[in-house]
């Protein structure tokens, strides 16, 4: 208890001293293009390119399906993509959970450079249904979760560039 | 020791405690206690004992027991000993009260304490001493004889009851005899035994009671009981790997590593001495670390150092010593020894030299490096007396020298050297980190040279990295927490290092770690952030093409899926071939998928390359594309229709004629690209237009019927017909025209002939020409060219032989029809005035300027005669010969003579008796031949001391070249007559180009030249000494004018060889009156050049050419000779004598040396 306001403190300290350095302008296009560099990448799986938007499948309530606008969301929201898509086993998985991981860090600082720093946010309980959902349908788990994220990626996108709240 | 003692009365406190828990059991020390057995009458109460046991116990917890021990009679040894109970108690040197059996009233249960005199009563004594080895097993009690024993080994037997104090406690009761377990000893010779007792690890803090039983020559010893924890009594193993070294400060550092399973915290107990030549101390320290620094350490000396261990907290025993270590220091002390460092670095070394048995001051003490370079007294600091300190400052990497890695540190006094050094080993860290990021943005390949390194051996080398969450820090540095990465040597070199997958826009901050024995440096840190280092995927799907209609190249291409970022591109083109010579083009709108470039050759085959980088300039370029290749199409209509000519087949009388057209094919430049057939279309007055086609063919044949015919030939390709196009018209009335006057074919060489013509004025306009050749003799093809019309001269380029002929037609063509041609067979030849051209051009200035300056000379020349002649003029009126001429207005010199010439007539000489002083005075000889010719005519000086009455006698430089070959010969003559009129005679010769002449003329000994240089011959010596003793002069006139002239021709050296014979045939007194020889020299031969030679100076004399010399008389008077015969006449085939006129009179009786060899007086 007595760790989470240092943390944050610490925590805000760290993201200041680098919008001291980094133009947040520069935060901000390094963010958009990271989003289009992950979404160019869940294009680039090969199984993703084929897979119909038109179906819904369904027992993939955890996987978060609409996207929230303000900054903490879209932080907790990449965090429980980042939690699934570690999980899978595609060979570009790792890297686009290291790309969501530098994408929370630069919302967090553009949070920051808003007034409004956000807790650090640890794996999400709601993942309990990710290792049943793993074992029993690993393709559909990952073509579901790929496919809500390069959707909430894109949204995002367009947030960004309208001007996100906190 | 006040915590000692404390802590053993502590001890003793929980001892007490203990054995009052345990019926005052005596509780085991940690260190040894005894045992003592002393004979004793009175039976104490063994109650609390078990059974067997005799003890007396009191409640001051003095411990004792009474053994019953019964001795044989036949116990040598303790025969001391009666037959009586044994009292035994432990005690040690702490607590010397040993509860002495006493005589109190029984019952008391009270043993009296006796001093320490009771020891030395008869009995048994051991010491003892219990304790636990270090791995927790075994509870190890020992005792040896504190006197010699009086048992022997055969007959001592040692037996050790215990008995867990759980067992005690859950019995509530004191043990029972049956509840002891009981351990045979091992016994030895000497009387030592050892117990070994099992201790379960998990009941290492319970109390183990214990008594012992020794049996000894029959009689038995029991001990009283023992109480002890285990865990109070554990004894480690020594210290291990005593280590010592001079530390970087200078101190000596004793270090050792703890024995290994030691459950608890340990101390140390070291001992060390040092053996010194100025000192002996030993010293005793407790220290808890595992090392000892001792200070001021001294050079040569030695330090032998021992320690062992103890647990640190609560009872415990010391283990064993180890084993001692010695170490020895060196006469210098170096501290620190060895250095590594980085370049850049400060490094400071320490030294004390011991020079003998002298410590070195400080203030003597200088530093040389690798005992080549003394450093400078500046970086030395005195640290105290005997130490001295040296700091090297900004350290440059060590220049292995050969397998020496390190520069080698002295400390020196004055000039003395130790041989020892320190070491110092300086590594350039700078180590450039190269990252890039592949295209698809998953893997960052980091690249490191470890070249710098390679020198250090015995060091290895890893990548260490930290990555930050986002981004770097302006100044990256070296964080502690880190992790390696590994790295594999490549083929080139260096270290590779990947990491995947990466963090996109983290910074990895990264340097090299350098592990040595010395220690480890760090490279400078650098921060890579993988996005800033993206080398992307070259431009995809890049396409060329050359764009119809419009000419250019157009090249376009999709861009890579990475990154992200706005994208700059580059193409590289060129013409397709094993060298492309490439032209680059800059796109930098990121969003264009093509470009286009004009290029020059528009049906050529062109190969496209591109690249692209972040517009940014982050990262780098890609690596160019796969080329793609353009094709080669129809681009537009072609340029121009093909140039063709007509060869005309049929009767040239005849109104109709087969024309064929001839055209060449067009090139891809014109055609653009391609032809694919050609339309030959026609006009005529009558039938108007038609058109033909042609195909692929390059000729067609039609009839030519009407007076005027036109045709065009047009180019088709895929896009359309050729817009210009040339037009030839057939007319009857033009073929008659003719422009061309003349026609000339000038071959250059085999391959080259130049042709050119001359063109008359015509009101036709003129379109160009047609240039027809071939060969005539063999039946080869017509060939032509089409000329522009101001054309006037054209190389063709063929191949010509040219021993055949040729024909060449030059046809004008015009905007009305085609003209007459003009034709020519063969080649023109060239005048050889024209072959040689360019001789001439060079010899003409030559000859030119070679006149020019002749010229010039004969002008000079003429200007000097003239003024020789007409400033020393004679006197008319004393000059026979000189009457009727007009000194003062001479025309030439030819003048003056050809003036008298028709003046005076020949007869019989009648000379009027003249004084006439004949001096002639050669001063200076020409030395040179060169000397002589720079002047056409020269004369030898004349004097004429009294003009009134001197004669003109011009001298002749015929002389000259014999008083040149004879050098500086002066020919002098003795001036007897000084005041008296006097003639100087001398020759007046041309001096002309006549050595040929004069060897045509075969006259080799008969020339004034030969004449002149007698100075080969003997007369030389003779004519040196006065030349009038010669007596012999040489008068001659020639005509170079007179075609019948004789020219006479007189070897003066054979005639002065005449003469010296002559001579001798002369009276001596007639020498004092000389003759003047008047010479006449028949004419020998014509002489075309009217020149005369001589033979050896060259030098030309021209005769006047009114001298006709028809006769030569010589005439002597009263003073002078005739000495005719002295004259050769040479090969003359007749031998005439020509007067000269006027003649020259003898001298007055004055006798006048003349020393001139020759005089020629010129008269008529």
């Amino acid at each position: 208890m007595r760790c989470g306001p240092l943390c944050q403190f610490l925590w805000l300290w760290l993201c200041l001293s680098y919008i001291q350095a980094v133009p947040i302008q520069k935060v901000q296009d390094d963010a958009k293009t990271l989003v289009k560099t992950i979404i160019s990448r869940i294009n680039d799986i090969s199984h993703m390119q084929s897979v119909s938007s038109k179906h819904k499948v369904s027992g993939f309530d955890f996987i978060p399906r609409n996207p929230d606008l303000s900054f903490l969301k879209m932080d907790k929201t990449l965090a429980v993509y980042q939690e699934i898509i570690i999980n899978l086993s595609s060979r570009n998985t790792g890297q686009i959970s290291n790309d969501l991981e530098n994408l929370r860090n630069l919302i967090r600082m553009l949070a920051s450079s808003k007034g409004c720093p956000l807790p650090y946010t640890r794996g999400p309980e709601a993942l309990r249904n990710l290792d049943g959902a793993l074992k029993e349908s690993v393709y559909s788990t990952e073509v579901v979760a790929l496919s809500r994220l390069q959707r909430f990626l894109k949204e995002m996108l367009r947030q960004l560039d309208l001007g996100t709240m906190c | 020791m006040i915590c000692q003692t404390f802590y053993v009365a502590l001890l003793h406190c929980e001892f007490l405690y203990a054995i009052a828990a345990l019926n005052l059991a005596y509780p085991v020390t940690p260190w040894r206690f005894k045992l003592s057995c002393l004979p004793s009458n009175k039976t104490d109460d063994y109650s609390f004992l078990p059974t067997g046991i005799s003890n007396t116990s009191n409640s001051s917890g003095e411990n004792e027991a009474v053994v019953e021990a019964r001795f044989n009679s036949s116990g040598a040894d303790s025969a001391n000993l009666s037959e009586a109970a044994f009292h035994c108690c432990f005690w040690s040197e702490q607590d010397k009260n040993c509860p002495a059996h006493g005589d109190g009233t029984e019952g008391e249960g009270f043993v009296p304490t006796v001093g320490s005199s009771v020891f030395q009563r008869p009995g048994v004594n051991w010491n003892i001493q219990c304790w636990v080895k270090v791995d927790l097993k075994l509870l190890i009690c020992s005792g040896q004889p504190l006197l010699q024993s009086p048992f022997t080994n055969s007959d001592l037997r040692v037996h050790l009851f215990y008995v867990l104090s759980e067992v005690v406690e859950d019995s509530h009761l004191a043990p029972q005899e049956g509840s002891f377990e009981i351990v045979q000893c091992n016994c030895s010779f000497e009387g030592r035994w050892e117990c070994r007792v099992p201790t379960p690890a998990a009941q290492l803090s319970s109390t183990l009671l214990m008594y012992l039983k020794i049996t000894a020559a029959g009689v038995t010893f029991q001990s009283p009981p023992m109480s002890v924890q285990p865990v109070n009594v554990v004894k480690p193993d020594p210290p291990l790997d005593l280590h010592m070294e001079i530390t970087e400060d200078g101190n000596l550092n004793i270090s050792w590593h703890s024995p290994a399973l030691v459950p608890f915290p340990l101390q140390y107990q070291v001992k060390y001495s040092e053996n010194s030549t100025a000192a002996l101390r030993e010293v005793d320290e407790m220290v808890s670390a595992t090392a000892l620094l001792v200070d001021n350490v001294l050079p040569g000396s030695s330090y032998e150092a021992q320690v062992r261990v103890k647990r640190l907290d609560g009872p415990g025993v010391w283990s064993d010593w180890s084993a001692p270590r010695v170490f020895t220091t060196q006469d210098v002390i170096y501290f620190p020894p060895k250095v590594l460092t980085s370049a850049g670095s400060n490094v400071s070394f320490h030294c004390i030299y011991k020079n003998g048995n002298t410590i070195v001051s400080s203030k003597e003490i200088v530093w040389w490096v690798n005992l080549a370079e003394e450093i400078p007294p500046s970086q030395y600091d005195v640290v105290s007396d005997h130490v001295s300190k040296v700091t090297f400052l900004n350290l440059k990497a060590t220049k292995p020298r050969d397998e020496f890695t390190y520069d080698a540190v002295y400390c020196c006094q004055e000039h003395q050297c130790h041989h020892r050094y320190a070491e110092l080993y300086v590594v350039d860290v700078n180590i450039n980190i190269s990252c890039e990021t592949d295209g698809h943005l998953t893997k960052m390949t980091c690249r490191w040279s470890a070249n710098p390194m390679q020198s250090l051996v015995g060091s290895s080398w890893q990548l260490r990295y930290h990555r930050s969450t986002l981004y770097c820090s302006d100044s990256p540095s070296i964080y502690p927490v880190s992790a390696p990465k590994d790295c594999h040597l490549q083929r080139d070199g260096f270290y590779e290092c990947i990491f995947q997958p990466i963090f996109l826009l983290s910074g990895y901050t990264m340097w090299i770690r350098i592990n040595h024995p010395l220690g480890s440096l760090d490279s400078p840190p650098t921060c890579v952030l993988p996005d800033s280092v993206v080398k992307p995927l070259p431009p995809s799907s890049v396409k060329a093409e050359i764009t119809a209609n419009i000419g250019l190249l157009k090249i376009s291409w999709e861009k890579p899926v990475f990154p992200e970022n706005k994208l700059q591109f580059q193409i590289r083109y060129g013409l397709s071939g094993k060298e492309i010579q490439w032209k680059k083009h800059e796109v930098d709108d990121a969003k264009s998928k093509s470009a286009s470039v004009p290029v020059q050759d528009l049906c050529a085959v062109y190969a496209v390359q591109m690249r692209c980088r972040r517009l940014d300039g982050m990262g780098y370029w890609s690596n160019w594309s796969s080329p793609a290749y353009t094709a080669v199409t129809d681009v537009k209509v072609p340029v121009r229709g093909p140039e063709f000519w007509r060869r005309i087949n049929g009767d040239v009388t005849k109104r109709e004629r087969n024309i064929t057209l001839l055209w060449r094919p067009l090139m891809k430049n014109d055609s653009l690209c391609s032809v694919r057939r050609y339309v030959v279309k026609h006009w005529t007055s009558h039938n108007g237009t038609w058109s033909e086609d042609a195909g692929n063919q390059t000729q067609l044949t039609f009839l030519w019927m009407e007076q005027a015919h036109t045709v065009t030939v047009l180019a088709i390709n895929s896009i359309g017909a050729s817009l210009e196009n040339f037009n030839l018209t057939f007319s009857w009335p033009m073929s008659e025209v003719n422009i061309v006057q003349s026609l000339g074919a000038y071959p250059l060489n085999s391959s080259c002939v130049i042709l050119s013509w001359i063109l008359s004025a015509s009101d036709y306009s003129l379109m160009y020409f047609i240039i027809e050749w071939k060969n005539l003799d063999e039946d080869d093809e017509i060939k032509w060219l089409r000329i522009p019309s101001n054309v006037k001269k054209y190389y063709i380029h063929d191949y010509f032989i040219p021993i055949e002929k040729y024909q060449f037609s030059l046809y004008p063509v015009f905007s009305e029809g085609v003209g007459k041609p003009k034709v020519i067979n063969g080649f023109t030849k060239v005048d050889e005035k024209h072959q040689n051209d360019a001789g001439l051009y060079v010899i003409v200035p030559i000859i030119i300027s070679s006149s020019v300056l002749l010229l010039g000379t004969l002008l000079i020349s003429h200007q000097r005669m003239k003024k020789l002649f007409w400033e020393d003029v004679p006197n008319p009126k004393n000059c026979s010969w000189a009457q009727g001429l007009n000194f003062q207005k001479p025309e030439t010199f030819e003048h003056l003579f050809t003036k008298h010439t028709g003046s005076v007539t020949f007869g019989p000489l009648l000379l009027e008796p003249e004084t006439i002083s004949e001096d002639i005075s050669v001063d200076t000889a020409w030395k040179t031949k060169e000397d002589v010719e720079p002047a056409t005519l020269v004369s030898l000086l004349v004097t004429v001391p009294d003009p009134e009455k001197g004669s003109v006698c011009a001298s002749d430089r015929c002389d000259s070249p014999p008083f040149s070959d004879r050098g500086s010969t002066e020919v002098s003559w003795e001036d007897e007559s000084l005041g008296q009129p006097s003639v100087k005679y001398a020759t007046l010769v041309s001096n002309s180009k006549s050595s040929e002449a004069g060897e045509e003329q075969g006259l080799p000994d008969f020339s004034i030249g030969k004449g002149c240089s007698s100075g080969n011959s003997p007369l030389k010596d003779s004519f040196s000494n006065s030349s009038w003793e010669i007596e012999t002069e040489a008068v001659f006139i020639l005509s170079d004018q007179q075609p019948d002239m004789i020219s006479p021709h007189l070897s003066f050296s054979e005639g002065l060889d005449e003469l010296l014979e002559l001579e001798g045939n002369f009276p001596e007194e007639n020498q004092s009156e000389k003759s003047v020889y008047y010479l006449g020299v028949t004419s020998v031969k014509k002489r075309e050049s009217g020149v005369f030679l001589t033979e050896e100076s060259g030098v030309l004399c021209s005769f006047p050419p009114h001298c006709l010399f028809a006769d030569i008389r010589i005439l002597q008077d009263s003073c002078s000779h005739l000495v005719e015969k002295n004259f050769n006449l040479g090969t003359s085939g007749t031998k005439a004598f020509v007067s000269y006129m006027p003649q020259f009179q003898t001298c007055s009786t004055q006798t006048h040396k003349i020393m001139e060899n020759k005089m020629c007086d010129l008269t008529v």
